[in-house]
């Protein structure tokens, strides 16, 4: 009905205009013009106004699922803090395997040249070519080369085993790099969100449903403060003794 | 502490199994076995004849807790020692674990003497 009188209005200045362009009345042609086209722009605004507020209700009701605001104001500087912490943990890793390799092969070096040198002399000796004095000689560095064999395969030993330890970075980088992986998930998702919902229908953002899992907290990332969490093996100890361990 | 005993290495990451299982053989175990979750660790425990559980607690398919709980429900494995070792650091996550069953608790990053430490707790208290 509101549309029918709109068109009967418009009818009107429209027979009006012809009319009055017509008789030659340029004045009032013009005004008619004016009255018409200020009715179209008042629709248009009040169009532009109904979907404004339209988004605004939205956007607002989408706030206040806390998920958006969540997501910038801590998921993601925490989520940088994660990856911070897997680079020192990387490079740290990375560190105590070269440096036990450096310790390692000044070590293996010197034992390789020293078997090497006693064995031409060994031989010489198995074939009688060696004399007394120098068999003498044979003799101290062979004692001497079994004393630092078994000190040196020790420390070879240990290294290996710092070497083997400092791969524990593995485990804890893939925990911490998952928890970003999973984060960046939610991130995309909640712009496809946003972005549905500018384009939407009010009623939608209800039907949005935020699917957080109820995540474990993985390993203890250094400037992330975790509710209830213990700081080291100390406290564990200390809890679990506290418990009558 | 009997070094021949059967012992299952269970957590996700490979690189953490062969670890663990490193440092028990720098210990002087032999007899080690390793799963990936709990649902393979379950039938291969079910099967019998370990001695000793390492698990993780974050784990897909079936968590080390969960885990726990099952092998302590189990009358066959109930008395089985079992030692946690897991990056899970909350107060309440710790008191589960106890509250289960646990023999051990250490939490990752951890070093060679923690394990040596927690074992030789946990098997001079089953001795006595």
């Amino acid at each position: 009905m509101e549309n029918g009188e709109k068109r009967d209005e418009l009818l009107i200045k429209a027979k009006k205009l012809v009319a009055y362009i017509e008789e030659g009345n340029e004045q009032a042609a013009e005004e008619t013009l004016n009255s018409m086209t200020i009715t179209r722009e008042q629709n248009l605004f009040n169009e532009v106004g109904q979907l404004t507020r339209q988004l605004h209700d939205n956007l607002a009701s989408f706030a206040s699922e806390g998920q958006l605001t969540e997501l910038t104001d801590k998921e993601i500087p925490d989520a940088k803090e994660r990856l911070n912490y897997v680079l020192k943990l990387t490079d740290e890793a990375a560190t105590t395997t070269l440096n036990a390799i450096d310790d390692i092969l000044p070590v293996t070096d010197k034992m390789q040249k020293t078997s090497e040198a006693l064995s031409k002399k060994w031989r010489k000796f198995v074939g009688r070519e060696l004399s007394l004095t120098e068999f003498r000689a044979m003799s101290g560095e062979i004692t001497e080369f079994l004393d630092a064999s078994c000190e040196n395969s020790d420390f070879v030993h240990k290294k290996s085993n710092e070497i083997v330890m400092a791969q524990g970075f593995q485990d804890l980088t893939g925990q911490i790099i998952t928890k970003v992986i999973v984060l960046v998930q939610e991130v995309e998702e909640s712009l496809v969100n946003l972005v549905r919902i500018a384009g939407s229908q009010k009623n939608e953002a209800e039907d949005i449903v935020i699917h957080k899992k109820e995540a474990l907290e993985g390993p203890l990332v250094p400037g992330i403060e975790v509710e209830g969490a213990v700081n080291n093996q100390d406290d564990v100890d200390d809890l679990l003794s506290s418990l009558g361990f | 502490m009997d070094k021949n005993m059967k012992i299952l290495v269970v957590d996700d990451f490979s690189t953490m199994r062969r670890i663990v299982k490193n440092l028990l053989r720098e210990l002087g175990f032999t007899n080690l076995d390793e799963a990936d979750d709990g649902q393979t660790a379950l039938p291969k425990l079910k099967a019998g004849s370990y001695d000793f559980l390492v698990t993780d607690w974050n784990m897909p398919g079936m968590t080390g807790i969960e885990l726990l709980k099952a092998v302590r429900a189990n009358p066959d494995t109930a008395n089985m020692p079992v030692l946690m070792v897991t990056a899970e650091s909350k107060r309440e996550q710790i008191i589960e674990a106890a509250q289960a069953g646990v023999n051990g608790y250490i939490i990752k990053p951890f070093t060679a003497a923690t394990l040596k430490e927690k074992l030789d707790k946990i098997f001079e208290r089953n001795a006595s």
